[in-house]
């Protein structure tokens, strides 16, 4: 059986590729003039070239290890393009659409933008702080001096705001969400946000408060806490549009939705108040220090 | 079993040709001819060891002050230049003693240390990430190499400081600071933008400039001799 099967391949293989349908063709034919006679062979072989070249190249980009580079290129995938686009929707609400969250970022999360808006954030804050400290102080006998560790205390903030919020909130809106009886499971599951897309999401909202970290190095104090409410009511803002579908299956809406908002804001005080805002009374520092010198 | 038998069969009619051109393609006997002296190093005075590395190194400074051609810098990677330059950043950016108990809040030594190499190496993994095709020692090689501007900044900065502190000395140090700056992102782009694909180089060049700029940014903030 074999031996007749290839010496019948080998003569198809000396025919030049063009004549690859033609004989493709002529084995249809004789599957249906007598089908118990060298059928599986020929066909067979017909149709599984293609399949034995394609199959390799589709398998390994789904299935790399945990611990390669590979797994974590699926995260990176973005083009400049879309990085500016996602960073702008998330600034500028009028801007976004409601189904922007689920038609983009939930398809195609992406971590480079989190990940480097909260490094360029930590270290933003981190200079501006030591301009706004240099500005408080210009006037003082004695000489200023910049505090590098300022970016330890930005970074661990921002870091774990970044990931500890959408953790929470992960899981609170997986473990609230009603089903609705009537609803399968395949549309309840795609109905939660992955815990990748939340911190995709979270990572970008913290993109407004890297030009407000360069803006509150002014130190006039209503205009310091205008700029606090604005950023914050801004990215919460797009945060909680984005996050409405998934928002109004949980029980706890008004919790929610409240404690998001409440978070945002609370990590854009902590900023201007620990970083930016001069104490008000200046006074009372060096009476402190000098006793001890 | 039919059709992989027909598979190897298939093989040897066409491409007969093709493998015998590829044979004769790997380039094994070229090496020891081109590079011979490197296999008699056993025998020449430790000097000449030592002032050939240094001129390696000497010679991967150069093309990064005069970033014409990449190749230099890419085909044979060292990490003698990054940690020479790191090493003197971070002893001349290390925080002064604490005079009368006021606060210094230059960084340690370790802190730079670890700034400069963890930058590097995350830098470098962004870009493996984006799906750039260069090899990890190769990026850190020449983010390390790209230094070179910034340090020179930072010792005109220090042979400022020793002069009184005036608002136009303060301008002069940030200009220069930023020139250095300038520099090392535009020497580290020209040898690390081309192994991007078309649509991601932004996105691989500005963790760069990121890291180069907190460096400079340490330059200019290094006051109070």
């Amino acid at each position: 059986m074999t031996n007749v099967n290839t010496g019948e391949l080998l003569n198809f293989q000396d025919y030049s590729p063009e004549h690859n349908d033609r004989s493709a063709r002529i084995d249809v034919e004789a599957v249906h003039s007598n089908p118990y006679n060298n059928t599986m062979s020929t066909t067979s072989y017909n149709y599984e070239e293609p399949k034995m070249t394609q199959e390799p190249e589709a398998v390994p980009q789904s299935n790399h290890n945990f611990w390669t580079i590979e797994y974590y290129q699926k995260y990176f995938d973005v083009q400049t393009s879309e990085v500016v686009e996602r960073i702008i929707s998330s600034v500028l609400p009028q801007k976004v659409s409601r189904n922007y969250f689920d038609e983009r970022i939930k398809g195609k999360p992406d971590m480079y933008g989190p990940i480097w808006i909260s490094v360029t954030l930590i270290f933003t804050i981190a200079v501006s702080g030591n301009i706004a400290d240099y500005l408080q102080n210009a006037n003082k006998p004695i000489p200023w001096r910049y505090d590098f560790h300022l970016v330890s205390y930005a970074a661990t903030a921002i870091m774990s705001y970044v990931w500890i919020v959408p953790l929470a909130l992960w899981a609170a809106l997986k473990w609230t969400t009603v089903s609705d009886g009537q609803d399968e499971i395949e549309t309840q599951t795609s109905r939660t946000p992955s815990m990748i897309s939340l911190f995709c999401l979270y990572g970008y909202s913290l993109s407004i408060y890297i030009p407000v970290a360069i803006l509150w190095t002014i130190q006039i104090s209503w205009l310091q806490w205008l700029f606090v409410l604005m950023a914050a009511f801004v990215s919460g803002a797009v945060l909680i549009f984005w996050l409405l579908p998934a928002l109004k299956n949980t029980k706890y809406f008004i919790i929610l939705a409240g404690s998001i908002l409440a978070f945002h804001f609370l990590l854009a005080a902590g900023f201007m108040l620990y970083f930016f805002h001069a104490p008000s009374k200046p006074e009372i520092i060096p009476i402190i220090t000098t006793p001890k010198v | 079993m039919t059709t992989f038998d027909s598979k190897y069969d298939m093989y040897p009619t066409g491409d007969v040709g093709i493998v015998e051109g590829e044979m004769n393609i790997p380039g094994r006997g070229g090496v020891p001819s081109g590079d011979s002296m490197e296999f008699n190093t056993l025998d020449e005075p430790i000097k000449e060891t030592f002032l050939r590395d240094l001129r390696a190194v000497g010679n991967k400074f150069y093309h990064v002050l005069i970033p014409r051609e990449k190749s230099s810098l890419l085909k044979e990677w060292d990490l003698w230049g990054p940690l020479l330059l790191c090493t003197l950043m971070a002893t001349i950016l290390q925080g002064a003693e604490r005079v009368n108990d006021i606060k210094d809040g230059g960084p340690e030594f370790a802190q730079v240390f670890v700034l400069v190499w963890i930058g590097a190496a995350v830098v470098t993994l962004n870009s493996k990430l984006l799906g750039g095709n260069i090899s990890f020692f190769q990026s850190v090689c020449v983010l390390g190499y790209c230094l070179l501007p910034i340090a020179m900044s930072l010792i005109i900065c220090r042979i400022i400081l020793f002069s009184t502190q005036t608002t136009f000395l303060f301008f002069l140090r940030f200009a220069i600071s930023m020139t250095g700056f300038l520099w090392a992102t535009y020497a580290a782009t020209k040898f690390l933008g081309d192994s991007q694909p078309e649509g991601k180089k932004a996105l691989a060049v500005y963790p760069i400039c990121l890291f180069y700029f907190i460096l400079s940014w340490l330059v200019v903030s290094r006051s109070n001799v």
